[in-house]
């Protein structure tokens, strides 16, 4: 075997076997997984698997199998836990950064083989650590001069961002990785020399202070603030381990808090993070979408993970450094979660107990000082992933991709086996124990607190995370699972999803029903039937628990999604649209019986399919394209409402038998305006019918007002109509198209809400709430009906039948009314018509609605649509 | 194989979650053992009996311990508790190791004195020394091990 030595054994050694053998069998199954990860997303094994990873799998398993047999000859005696620690933590930061994309494995890879060459020179170099101390003055200038070149010749790999990197040719060199681990060795050389003489801590703290702050300035004039922050964890925690002095931990304390306050005035980045921290919920795709992103990513990982390939990592950014926490986590859940934690609290522990062991005062600041570098920025980029902590970038040690930091974190773990290897049970020296227990005690609770805040995204939060609009996992699902169709009432197919498994669109193949069916799109999120129905579209509502279950489980996808029907008649849409073509307003028509929406037009609109060219230009469009004006528009109900009004004083007998008017006027300013000519020697009938204003002020007075907005109430005028069918298509139009003056006294209301409360005239005097989902199906011709909550109620006081009959049009069959609704700015021609009661085929109700068009022409479109109706349906 | 394919993904991914939980697992079962070896081997360790007599006080006065580690300072959790404010919280500590009690300053601001000299690293004691600690002078008794 690779990780056996020699015959003889100790138990340290029987146990670092055990241990390697563990962390290879884990990395192996990791490694095959991800090599069949494309084809279960994929649902087909003709795809191309993924094998690059093995290259990086390779050089871990030669690397630690050759460095583990050099570490049994030259240092037997060390720790058994630290190598399999990190050999665990490097692969499976290895193959994250495989999965995330081949070339930063590739890069990793590399420099996983150069710290492999460099731990063997290493172990080979007996006098590592007495050079490292008898030198430091010289390390630490050689680290601050690399750490002050960057303020001249300083660049990013990515291009833009702080430029905290060095180039020499093709590699990076971030100097502050350097700086970190040769302050540490500065730190506990100079305590080392000067603590077993006199503690004077003032006299101590001036030299160290005054290089910390060097250090320090360098950073924060960087703008390199998650090393600023660690360097004064490192430098606190270092100072007190050696001197037990607890005040010092409050000092440090109330500087941070300072340093932070004034940070907070004085850096953008700062207040940036405190922000995104305090209230990441306030700006989730501005300031703070990366900690929103990292928590949907943790939620979505649930407790075993989504698996290893199967999540989408990716859309988290800088997943492969900062945010390779929540990368991780989304496919290895929860429990992978809390093994990451342990793995870094045993580290902890191990480190604390060879410092405690060491054999000198050097070695003893040294492996703590190690130690709390490891284990503070493994815990501060950890914390701020899952927000438990403000942001700050610093690489997760052994996981990040990133040379420096690896090479740095090899070196530190190196130092840490050679003093281990020098330990002794039976030291001489002072040790301030308490110190130790405490920091320990911080360390290791912390650590807990992130398991816990895991816990808390991941599982109790997860739901309501994962429902985010701006989880973009949705749709990534979409790609490579059926979405369901959506039918009309004959089942022809309005929208489906089509192409193959991993390019899977969304194609709406009736565009001008883009404002009813609205769309689902990676870019610009949902809209309409398809935000509204999504969950049964998705396959989660309405579908068999066991069958999600497993869906998510084996492929981390949602299953199969549910075809809905309709109540659309998508032939009288077609004629509806054509009609309304070249208009501004909507069209909606009714089954008056049972409240199906038969057809819903609106115009201008837009078209589903060509989001990506044109939403800008929709969205800014001063004609409000993205609109559903049957549902969202508000009009001025001007006199349309007279045929209600109508119903209700016949019923109670109050209605003078008198016509109140013999003349007319055609201009909208005068209290004698009619929509339409009601001829000569009108009756109440016919005035109403040409929505002549006069006679509908007199049937306001009659009833009076507290009558008029009773009779609004029970006919759902005032309620707004079921949130399934007005979904906005977006936020942003939801101002309605008429001016809206705070006229009191006027009613505004939908072209939908008119039709519902017209349907009265229709059925006999019901009240109906319009229904335009009727039923999903999961396969097959098993259909389901939506659970509807409310039946039909009669409607009290209504002489329904009657109105209908004086109103009774020469043109169709049925009766109808026209009318104009104005505000100040503009206004909107009504016209609605219905069957008559003792219809005998399927009772329609239709409302007309044209904006700043003439009343003829709304007149006209209503008509010529009814008539098509009538016909068309039996 | 479309079909067997994720399940045999999902058995690798438990495999994962065993070996990594038994990695764990077997760190800290071993971690464990070897606390409880140590304490074990502590706890066998004979420790002579020290005593410490405060300098002109009568009889009374006296101190005796059997454990491996005596702190003596100014706050009331000490195992010596002096209540001198020249005397630091954590002053000095006696600790036996290596076969031999040894007294050791806890870098205390005035300084431990043994036999009138300073104590500025680890010094082994020995019958009838005396220590003193701010104006307070302790003497000390090592019981022979039987």
């Amino acid at each position: 075997m690779i990780f056996s030595n020699s015959a003889v054994r100790s138990p340290h050694e029987i146990i670092q076997r055990r241990l390697m053998l563990l962390a290879a069998l884990f990395l192996l199954s990791a490694s095959i997984a991800l090599t069949f990860a494309p084809a279960v997303r994929i649902h087909t094994s003709d795809v191309d698997l993924r094998w690059q990873h093995w290259i990086g799998f390779a050089v871990w398993l030669v690397g630690f199998g050759i460095v583990f047999r050099q570490a049994d000859k030259r240092i037997s005696d060390r720790d058994p836990y630290i190598l399999p620690i990190i050999s665990l933590m490097t692969g499976w930061g290895l193959l994250t950064l495989f999965r995330l994309e081949p070339s930063y494995g590739f890069r990793q890879t590399l420099w996983l083989a150069i710290c492999f060459i460099g731990m063997l020179i290493g172990l080979r170099m007996h006098t590592l650590l007495p050079l490292l101390r008898r030198y430091k003055y010289i390390w630490l200038t050689l680290a601050l001069v690399l750490a002050l070149l960057t303020f001249f010749l300083g660049t990013s790999p990515s291009g833009s961002g702080p430029a905290l990197w060095l180039r020499l040719g093709s590699i990076y060199l971030q100097p502050s990785e350097i700086l970190k681990i040769v302050l540490i060795i500065y730190l506990a050389a100079y305590l080392a020399d000067s603590v077993p003489a006199r503690f004077k801590l003032m006299q101590l703290l001036t030299p160290t202070l005054l290089v910390a702050g060097a250090a320090l300035m360098i950073l924060v004039v960087q703008r390199d603030l998650g090393t600023a922050s660690l360097f004064i964890a490192l430098y606190t925690v270092i100072i007190f381990l050696a001197s037990g002095k607890r005040r010092f931990l409050l000092i440090s304390f109330l500087i941070i808090i300072a340093a932070l306050i004034v940070g907070y005035f004085v850096f953008d980045v700062i207040q940036v993070r405190v922000e995104g921290w305090l209230n990441p919920w306030l700006d989730p795709n501005g300031r703070s979408y990366q900690i929103v992103q990292s928590i949907i990513a943790i939620a979505n990982g649930g407790v075993f993970g989504r698996g290893i390939g199967l999540g989408s990592p990716g859309v988290v950014p800088v997943a492969q450094s900062d945010f390779i926490f929540p990368s991780i986590i989304e496919e290895s859940g929860l429990l992978g979660a809390i093994g990451i934690v342990l793995l870094y609290a045993v580290l902890t522990l191990r480190g604390f107990i060879i410092s405690l062991r060491a054999s000198n005062q050097f070695q003893r600041f040294l492996a703590a000082g190690i130690t709390t570098y490891l284990v503070s920025q493994a815990l501060l980029i950890m914390g701020g992933t899952t927000r438990l902590l403000p942001l700050t970038g610093v690489t997760l040690p052994f996981f990040s991709y990133g040379g420096s930091s690896l090479v740095t974190a090899f070196f530190a773990a190196l130092l840490l086996l050679i003093i281990s290897h020098n330990a002794t049970d039976e030291t001489s020296q002072v040790v301030q124990s308490k110190a130790y227990f405490l920091a320990g005690t911080v360390f290791i609770s912390s650590l807990l607190a992130v398991g816990l805040v895991c816990a808390w995204w991941g599982f109790i939060r997860a739901d309501s995370l994962l429902a985010r609009n701006d989880n973009p996992r949705r749709f990534i699902s979409d790609q490579y699972v059926q979405r369901g169709k959506i039918l009309d009432r004959n089942n022809t197919i309005i929208t489906e999803t089509q192409g193959e498994s991993g390019s899977l669109q969304r194609v709406l193949l009736f565009p001008s029903l883009s404002s009813v069916v609205g769309y689902s799109n990676a870019n610009y999120g949902q809209g309409g039937l398809e935000a509204s129905l999504d969950s049964t579209l998705r396959g989660i509502q309405g579908n068999d628990p066991a069958k999600i279950f497993i869906s998510r489980l084996l492929s981390a996808q949602y299953p199969v999604g549910a075809d809905i029907r309709l109540s659309l008649d998508v032939r009288l849409q077609l004629i509806a649209d054509d009609l309304l073509k070249e208009q501004t307003g909507s069209l909606v028509m009714l089954n008056a019986e049972s409240g199906e929406v038969m057809v819903m037009s609106t115009s201008p609109t837009f078209d589903a399919n060509k989001l990506e060219e044109n939403w800008e230009s929709w969205k800014s469009d001063s004609t409000s394209p993205l609109l559903n004006r049957a549902t969202q528009g508000q009009y001025p109900a001007g006199n349309a409402t007279a045929g209600l009004l109508l119903a209700r004083l016949l019923a109670e007998q109050t209605l003078p038998s008198v016509a109140p008017e013999q003349e007319w006027s055609t201009d909208i300013q005068n209290l004698l305006y009619c929509a339409q000519n009601p001829g000569t020697d009108p009756t109440w009938a016919g005035l109403i019918v040409s929505g002549c204003n006069r006679s509908f002020n007199l049937l306001n007075y009659y009833l009076g007002t507290n009558m008029v907005s009773e009779l609004y109430q029970e006919t759902g005028l005032t309620t707004p109509s079921d949130r399934t069918i007005t979904e906005t298509i977006t936020n942003d139009s939801e101002i309605s198209v008429i001016s809206r003056a705070e006229d009191i006294g006027t009613l505004f209301v939908s072209p939908l809400q008119m039709a519902s409360a017209y349907a009265a005239l229709s059925n006999g005097g019901y009240s109906v709430s319009p229904l335009l989902a009727t039923a999903f199906s999961y396969g097959g011709d098993q259909w389901s009906l939506f659970p509807s909550d409310d039946a039909p109620a009669a409607l009290p006081d209504m002489n329904t039948a009657q109105s209908a009959s004086l109103l009774a049009s020469t043109t169709l069959p049925g009766w109808s009314l026209a009318s104009t609704g104005f505000t100040e700015s503009a206004r909107v021609n009504w016209f609605i018509a219905g069957t008559p009661t003792d219809w005998k085929g399927t009772p329609v109700v239709l409302v007309v609605t044209l904006e700043n068009a003439s009343s003829n022409l709304a007149v006209k479109i209503g008509t010529e649509m009814f008539n098509a109706a009538v016909n068309t349906i039996d | 194989m479309s079909t067997l394919l994720p399940v045999v993904v999902l058995i690798l991914r438990i495999l994962m979650v065993l070996t990594l939980y038994a990695f764990l697992i077997l760190m800290m079962v071993t971690i464990w053992r070897d606390l409880k070896f140590h304490s074990h081997l502590l706890g066998q360790k004979k420790i002579p009996q020290i005593l410490l007599y405060e300098d002109g006080a009568p009889e009374t006065a006296k101190y005796i311990f059997t454990q491996n580690e005596i702190i003596i300072g100014r706050e009331e959790t000490c195992d010596v508790f002096i209540a001198d404010p020249v005397i630091s919280a954590r002053h000095a500590r006696l600790v036996y190791r290596n076969a031999h009690w040894w007294i050791e300053d806890l870098l205390s601001t005035n300084g431990t004195y043994l036999n009138d000299e300073r104590v500025e690293s680890p010094v082994i004691l020995i019958n009838d020394d005396e220590l003193r600690i701010g104006k307070n002078i302790l003497l000390i008794e090592i019981q022979a091990l039987n």
